[in-house]
């Protein structure tokens, strides 16, 4: 009984590995700073006809620029070309060889950064998709700041602000990360309340014995 | 609480039966090459713990943090019993007695070389690269070193160094992207013996729970099934967790994670939270799962990339 329902959950897992592994690895690699030029082209001539795939870019640059403080421009799904142009002028800088490895590839932090920084500087995300993803409170084109009551009491700052910006004619909404902090507490919540029940697990599953024990912040009986 | 000693040996009986219809050998045809002489100390690390009794101090460095143990390990008639107790910190005692020695679980299995996952016959060979390196001392100790490398950006890399003589585990290193050290645990000293250390006293008491592959416990049940539609290859369930239940948790046998699904009952703003401890990541992130707000949180000894994509390919199962 178990192996069946092993095999069924994994052959599930399967599928979708074999379809997503390749691009999985790549989008990882971007996301990481750490992806080499054929990777990012591999995103790029995948991302215009896939649409799990764009969205899981857009999740992951929200989110990311969010952590990080930054604004979130919402422009239109333009940027492929204008990466491709400055991985063009990159690359007559600095000519990739075919194939490389990962190794060689962290070895050649200086391309991945320059890279990074290109795509970072010109990945926009387009109002439409950012929709797909957001609630509706923070789409509030009239700039007042969103005050859903959060689902842990306490996080009351939890929600975005939403500010008129201009981009050519149109009004376009900019997510401020208001979320920033408040998820890092909620993280940090988190973390305190589900880590012992990790550590359980982790006790039995790494060779470490009882150490991951220690990891817990505040260990109950 | 531990289940009763019959339940617990019954179970880990049935596992062993599975354990041996589903293995298949580490060195199948098309595997990568691995170091046969470093695949056979870590299978020598997994059965020391059945083999060895010993006592002794640990530490554990994370960022500019470090945390001192006692730890001792007994084994004795077909049982290990386990204890640690914080020297530093809150204090606290944790213990797992009379594990029953032939219940052998995910983690130890992956290092022994199994297979536990159909289509992955070449087990740990076929996610990390080991090296064999001249080993110095550890805890006075002469040791093996052993360096484990990821074949993907998905897990950390280790280093570990294993007792010369009885392979147990007396160094980690857990190694992170540009060879960045995230977390050391060292025993400082180390006793052979059957005779336990003089106790400490202790604040906090706790039983390390027996979770078994079989066993799946939902104390936070969620209301529908759902899954996790990507895994970094190599890592198997812990336990037989599915459907409801709020916790998933994969090991490739050196890393562990888990993924919990909460549902809330009010909106959220989608976004994320992170907070790293070492090598320990946990990653929150607030979405909806069609129209239904949700929170994963992430927690395992992974990248965070890793854990952002876990998180993202949570779904309902349809």
């Amino acid at each position: 009984m178990l192996l069946d329902r092993v095999f069924r959950q994994l052959g599930m897992i399967g599928d979708v590995l074999n379809m997503n592994e390749k691009m999985g690895e790549s989008l990882s690699a971007l996301m990481d700073d750490e992806a080499n030029e054929l990777e990012l082209e591999r995103v790029l001539a995948q991302v215009s006809q896939d649409r799990d795939l764009r969205r899981s870019w857009i999740r992951y640059n929200l989110a990311q620029q969010a952590v990080q403080g930054s604004q979130i421009a919402c422009l239109d799904w333009d940027i492929s070309e204008r990466v491709k142009s400055s991985l063009e002028d990159l690359r007559a800088n600095d000519p990739a060889p075919a194939g490389i490895t990962f190794k060689q590839r962290m070895l050649r932090p200086l391309v991945s950064l320059a890279v990074a920084a290109s795509v970072a500087a010109t990945v926009v995300i387009g109002g439409q998709q950012l929709a797909l993803i957001g609630s509706d409170g923070a789409y509030d084109y009239g700039g007042s700041v969103a005050t859903n009551a959060s689902p842990v009491g306490m996080l009351n700052s939890l929600g975005a602000t939403t500010v008129q910006a201009s981009y050519g004619m149109q009004a376009v909404p900019i997510l401020q990360p208001a979320t920033s902090s408040a998820y890092q507490e909620l993280a940090l919540q988190r973390q305190r309340k589900y880590m012992q029940e990790h550590a359980e697990q982790a006790a039995l599953n790494a060779p470490q014995g009882l150490i991951p024990f220690v990891r817990v912040p505040q260990i109950q009986e | 609480m531990l289940p009763r000693a019959s339940n617990t040996v019954f179970r880990c009986l049935l596992l062993a039966t599975l354990s041996v219809s589903i293995a298949v050998g580490a060195n199948a045809a098309g595997c990568p090459d691995g170091d046969a002489v470093a695949l056979s100390w870590l299978d020598k690390m997994s059965r020391s713990l059945r083999q060895a009794s010993y006592h002794g101090v640990v530490t554990l460095q994370r960022d500019d943090h470090m945390q001192v143990m006692q730890v001792s390990h007994l084994v004795g008639d077909g049982s290990t019993s386990e204890r640690l107790i914080e020297l530093t910190g809150q204090g606290a005692q944790v213990e797992r007695l009379s594990h029953p020695a032939n219940c052998i679980h995910p983690g130890d299995r992956l290092l022994r070389g199994e297979a536990l996952l159909p289509g992955q016959s070449c087990g740990i060979a076929k996610h990390y690269r080991f090296t064999v390196a001249p080993g110095g001392r550890v805890a006075g100790r002469e040791v093996v070193r052993i360096v484990i490398e990821p074949r993907d950006m998905y897990r950390f890399g280790y280093v570990v160094d294993l007792d010369k003589e009885t392979g147990i585990l007396l160094k980690t290193q857990t190694v992170g992207h540009g060879d960045k050290t995230l977390e050391t645990m060292q025993f400082a000293n180390i006793s052979y013996s059957d005779d336990p250390p003089e106790l400490s006293q202790v604040d906090v008491f706790h039983k390390a729970q027996h979770l078994h592959p079989q066993s799946a416990p939902a104390e936070y049940p969620v209301s529908r099934a759902w899954a996790l539609g990507w895994l970094p290859l190599g890592f198997a369930a812990t336990d037989r967790s599915t459907g409801t239940n709020d916790r998933r948790t994969y090991t490739d046998g050196f890393a562990v994670f888990s993924v919990f699904l909460e549902e809330l009952d009010v909106e959220i703003r989608a976004g994320e939270g992170l907070v790293k401890r070492g090598g320990t990541t946990s990653y929150t992130r607030g979405m909806r799962l069609d129209e239904q707000p949700v929170l994963v949180t992430v927690i395992g000894e992974v990248p965070v990339n890793t854990a952002r994509m876990l998180a993202d390919s949570v779904d309902w199962v349809q």
